[in-house]
């Protein structure tokens, strides 16, 4: 009886426990989804018209003040990025503060304070809000412009500029700006360096003093401070800010390009193309279809789980990643798809990105896919008010775009209306495949002639880095030109070779400045194939490279670099006089393949591969037949990269007839471009075997 | 769960903190009959929840054959359990409109997801099948150890600077399982066997070596039914949990060494061995390593960065950990300055410190920075969750999220001067200068 009761109780237990674990079976449920509701913002206007955003939360003893100087889009002309530059000039010192005491006044406060060209963000606990203010006001109403802080800003600003130059994706989004906007557009102004230059400090002051004024400004603050507390500091702070008259400019629209144009922007040697298919929309900020499109955009690829990381990565692996944004704005907003793919599969690429830019306004979107988007963005929306920035940000959009009072109580309703004819009716409206600028910027040998087919016109339009068209980059080449005589000519130019012949060693001097150092390298050669470079700066030795003739000794700051086996074989090559004499023979490949621009120069691009099989493509100028330019890619930090050396300023050596260029400028190598200049040029001095001894 | 263990222990180290006494933060602690440890804070204002799991399980309860375990697990439980297919784990929690992640340290593996708060029971159930039965097969083992190996090429070996922790943990540490780096060496991971991984999943994945930590809009009632729900089934660990007891000896005199990398400005990377996390004379060293490097007007970088221009950037990061760490100086040279000039230049501001008492001011600048970092710090549920389960599995004390902060103001400045003579001499401590590679032709 007992047994029996024990084996009833044992039999209920499994049940019982199965029954349990049946619930681990599949998700559970949600519950009932909670109303999302929005944290509250005070608004009110100070007589100077600064009109004040105050979001209220207690949750923590802080609180952050946000001066935003709505500035009116202008054109900038030949000073494009005076604006960032007077924003970041802003708290490097007032009449009564220089940068040092800024620094330790907020630092002593625990609290930080940042400024930008639309103006000021500070922030700390609530109980030092008021030295913060008095801080950060002084910055704002008292700034100096201190003129070694302005040098130090522009050399960053135009080391960054270098560092673009090389980056295919900068030169991709400004060359995409150029096609939506047109350079006569606002939007399409470029940076270049010479704006950078043309940069005073006088002109930095005058876009201070046009523009920061209360009447087109918001302060927003945000966190432990009561609405009292907040306009009594605003008055007290802010209220002696002086209006002034800010002149509002118009733009022309811009318009589609009424049919497919593909350009191209040539980097040679690139082994990827970075793809940009785009062109301007008309959605305008606020309007009713902006949250139909972020749906929309989100659906065909605004990350992980969009339609072009699902066809182009997951499927395909062409790419590590494909995405779109869809972006209104209060002038013009754009489409854009982009990727950067491997040279093989660039067309390929853009095929896929057609079809699905296509299928997206043809197709309709199930409910499903529809639905499991909406949750996605319903909960990055949840997740987002946790910030009671964020309430600020939404107040500070509505107030500055005139935006209906509840744009954001409503926003989650008119997402969840949303159907999927909707969605089609805004991809007909926006997106057209048959109507986009293709952009790519990749290696024009290996990927241009398969992107013809694109083009509405068959021709592909090709572009310089900053989007200007290339009319001369099609020239077929002059009868008789192959790459022999190119080289050829070549070596006529810069003496010819029993000119060479009579240099038994050369002994150049070059030097550059690199942030504010100066930098000296001495180069030896001695013929057949020896060689001694050191590099100095400061006096001191960074580099010391020598080269026997077959041994390769290296050593860095003073210490030795390990030289392996392969360097050694490259160094023979490399430590030659005029190697250019036996290009054509000694097992060197040469192809020539066309005419390109090179800093406004036309010149032949020769291919040259050494014995042991690197590639370098040359530029020899057509006019002069000087090589002006190299291009190869080496190994660095970040993985590969391409570093160029253009070459300039040839003189003769008097007494030898050989020229040597006086100008060497050196991008990729190091962050920013290095220019060296020759110093001197010595020729058979008389140097001996045991300079270049390797112990 | 791409993991940010490496930045966030480095640039993250005072991401505990703490709430002046009006804003205590408040918690309930209970613990179920398998010895799960669960904490739940309420918060109502956004109706989102934070639900996250902390193990008591780092690289330092690893075997010194098989390296990179502990974070290995950490990709592993992303694969799948008996009910959730292959792949399908983040996918729920996107669907529902969440976002996850996890990190592992030294100390402890960490995982959590941000969810609306209806979805609560979700997160408790992606949780629980996790700790449960994790399913682990072959195929995702190869997968995940390959995206490890590319995660090691991107982090430490193709980032300038990446091997800084690699390298001098391995020369501060001859004993302790802290002397290899959590991402393991990946030799181990190709020799480990489907036992390997079984026998770690059984040891470390249990409730009594957890931490359940929930913070956000959640009734506790209900929230506390549904953990029961969910984990009170879930069995205890049988056997012992390995926590190595390895006294590290202390350094008989400096290490210096020289490391080349892919860079292009050398750098001087000093380590100084300091005492465990929540030591007084850890609070004590933390202070000293603001004083050094916090903010523009720091010491450190007002010196070498502003005035002398030697530097491009330079830091101080001591690290927390459970067993005596490390607090790591770094400085980083400007073109054409040799690291021994950016070494003699840190080193004359260290001694410094030894040697005078800092001013009334600038001691108050650091309390004043502190309590400033505390208050900010559990600005989000997923920042309150993680605090308190890191509260409670190091100290066995979720309230010091609301009271560490007493321990940092009981740090006087004759304390910082003594830390800085103890602790920062110079042989206590390993130099490395990373040096650039010369490009090879």
């Amino acid at each position: 009886m007992k047994k029996l009761f024990l084996y009833t109780f044992l039999s209920l237990f499994c049940v019982a426990s199965l029954m349990a674990q049946d619930f681990r079976k599949s998700a559970p449920k949600p519950g009932k989804a909670k109303r999302i509701q929005l944290g509250q913002a005070e608004e009110f206007t100070l007589k100077n018209g600064l009109q004040v955003i105050v979001v209220e939360n207690n949750k923590l003893p802080r609180v952050s003040f946000q001066v935003f100087v709505d500035v009116p889009v202008r054109k900038e002309g030949d000073i494009v990025g005076v604006s960032s530059m007077a924003g970041q000039l802003l708290n490097k010192g007032t009449k009564t503060r220089t940068k040092a005491q800024i620094d330790e006044a907020v630092d002593f406060i625990g609290a930080s304070l940042s400024s930008n060209a639309n103006g000021l963000f500070a922030s700390s606990l609530s109980r030092h809000k008021d030295d913060l203010l008095t801080i950060m006001t002084d910055v704002l109403f008292n700034p100096v412009f201190p003129e070694a802080e302005f040098e130090k800003l522009k050399k960053q600003t135009l080391s960054g500029l270098a560092q673009q130059k090389d980056d295919p994706s900068a030169i991709a989004s400004n060359v995409a700006n150029v096609l939506r906007y047109g350079i006569d557009h606002p939007y399409g102004e470029i940076q270049t360096e010479e704006n950078v230059n043309n940069i005073s400090l006088e002109s930095a002051k005058k876009y201070y003093n046009t523009y920061f004024k209360p009447n087109i400004s918001y302060l927003v603050i945000v966190g432990d401070i009561s609405v009292k507390e907040a306009k009594m500091a605003a008055e007290k702070y802010f209220g002696k800010w002086q209006r002034g008259v800010v002149a509002e400019e118009k733009f022309e629209e811009p318009e589609k390009p009424g049919s497919r144009q593909v350009s191209f922007v040539n980097r040679a040697g690139a082994v990827q193309s970075v793809i940009n298919i785009t062109c301007p929309i008309e959605l305008k900020t606020g309007s009713p279809d902006v949250v139909k499109t972020t749906l929309l955009n989100n659906i065909l690829g605004s990350g992980f789980n969009g339609r072009l990381f699902a066809n182009l990565r997951e499927d395909k692996g062409f790419t590590y990643g494909a995405y779109s944004s869809m972006s209104s704005d209060p002038l013009v907003g754009y489409f854009n798809a982009s990727a950067s793919v491997r040279n093989e599969v660039t067309d390929s690429a853009i095929v896929e990105f057609l079809y699905e830019i296509d299928r997206i306004a043809e197709e309709k979107i199930s409910d499903e896919e529809v639905q499991l988007s909406k949750n996605f963005i319903t909960g990055s929306f949840a997740r987002s008010l946790e910030r009671p920035q964020t309430i600020a940000n939404f107040a500070l959009s509505t107030a500055r775009f005139d935006l209906p009072k509840d744009y954001y109580a409503t926003y989650l309703e008119r997402l969840n209306a949303i159907t999927p004819a909707d969605l089609q009716a805004v991809a007909k409206k926006y997106i057209d495949d048959e109507d986009m600028h293709i952009l790519v910027v990749g290696n024009k040998g290996e990927v241009a002639e398969k992107l013809e087919q694109f083009d509405a016109d068959g021709t592909i339009t090709f572009r310089d880095a900053f989007g200007k068209v290339i009319k001369d980059e099609d020239n077929a080449l002059p009868e008789g030109v192959s790459a022999a005589t190119i080289v050829e000519d070549y070596i006529n130019a810069i003496g010819g070779r029993d000119a060479m012949k009579k240099v038994e060693d050369m002994t150049i001097v070059m030097s550059t400045t690199v942030m504010g150092q100066t930098m000296q390298m001495e180069t030896m050669t001695k013929a057949p194939n020896k060689m001694k470079m050191t590099a100095k700066m400061s006096g001191m030795v960074m580099n010391e490279t020598k080269f026997d003739g077959q041994k390769a000794k290296i050593s860095q700051m003073g210490q030795n670099v390990p030289v392996d086996e392969n360097t050694n074989k490259e160094m023979r090559q490399q430590a030659r006089m005029f190697p250019e004499r036996t290009y054509l023979s000694d097992g060197y490949k040469l192809e020539l393949s066309g005419i390109e621009t090179i800093n406004g120069k036309k010149a032949y691009a020769v291919v040259v591969t050494t014995p042991s099989g690197s590639k370098t493509t040359e530029y020899y100028d057509m006019a002069t037949s000087l090589k002006i330019r190299t291009v190869m890619t080496q190994s660095g930090p970040q993985g590969e990269v391409t570093v160029t050396n253009d070459f300039s300023d040839y003189r003769e050596v008097e007494g030898f007839g050989i020229k040597i260029p006086y100008q060497t400028t050196s991008t990729g190598m190091a962050p920013v471009p290095i220019t060296l200049k020759t110093e001197s040029v010595k020729i058979n001095t008389g140097l001996e075997d045991s300079v270049f001894e390797v112990k | 769960m791409k993991l940010n263990w490496m930045l966030a222990l480095v640039f993250g180290v005072f991401s505990t903190g703490l709430f002046a006494q009006n804003n205590d933060i408040k918690f309930e602690k209970f613990t179920l009959d398998n010895g799960l440890t669960v904490l739940l804070h309420q918060d109502k204002t956004t109706p989102i929840v934070a639900v996250s799991v902390m193990y008591h399980v780092g690289s330092k309860n690893e075997k010194p054959n098989r390296t990179g375990f502990a974070h290995f697990f950490e990709h592993l439980l992303f694969e799948g359990s008996e009910n959730i297919d292959r792949g399908e784990y983040d996918k729920y929690v996107q669907n529902a409109g969440g976002t996850l992640n996890a990190n592992t340290s030294w100390d402890r593996t960490y995982y959590y997801e941000v969810l609306p708060s209806n979805q609560l029971e979700l997160g408790l159930w992606l949780e629980s099948e996790r700790m449960l039965h994790a399913k682990v097969e072959q195929k995702g083992i190869e997968t995940q150890r390959e995206v490890v190996k590319e995660e090691r090429r991107q982090r430490v070996d193709n980032q300038p600077y990446g091997s800084i922790l690699e390298q001098t943990f391995k020369r501060a540490y001859t004993e302790h399982p802290y002397r290899w780096p959590i991402i393991g060496y990946m030799d181990d991971l190709d020799a480990a066997t489907e036992n390997d991984y079984k026998t770690f999943y059984e040891t470390f994945y249990v409730p009594n070596n957890a931490i359940l930590s929930i913070a956000g809009d959640i009734d506790i009632a209900q929230a506390k039914k549904m953990v029961e729900k969910y984990f009170s089934g879930i069995p205890k660990g049988k056997g012992p949990i390995y926590r190595p007891d390895i006294e590290e000896p202390a350094m008989a005199s400096e290490i210096r060494d020289t490391v080349q990398d892919n860079i292009q400005l050398p750098a001087v990377v000093q380590t100084y061995r300091i005492p465990a996390q929540g030591t007084e004379d850890f609070y004590a060293v933390d202070m000293l390593s603001r004083l050094l490097s916090n903010g523009e007007s720091s010491r450190l970088y007002k010196t070498l960065v502003d005035e002398q221009q030697k530097a491009l950037f330079v830091g101080s990061f001591p690290l927390q950990m459970e067993d005596p760490g490390v607090t790591i100086a770094f400085g980083i040279a400007n073109m054409g300055v040799s690291p021994e000039e950016v070494e003699a230049a840190m080193d004359a501001e260290i001694e410094k410190a030894m040697n005078e008492l800092i001013s009334e001011k600038e001691f108050q600048k650091l309390r004043n920075q502190i309590e400033n970092d505390f208050v900010s710090q559990n600005s989000t549920v997923a920042g309150i969750a993680e605090n308190l389960a890191n509260y409670e599995m190091y100290f066995g004390d979720a309230n010091l999220i609301n009271n560490e902060i007493d321990r940092y103001m009981k740090v006087t400045r004759e304390d910082i001067r003594e830390a800085a003579k103890k602790y920062f001499n110079k042989n206590n401590r390993v130099v490395l200068y990373y040096m650039p590679k010369t490009p090879q032709p």
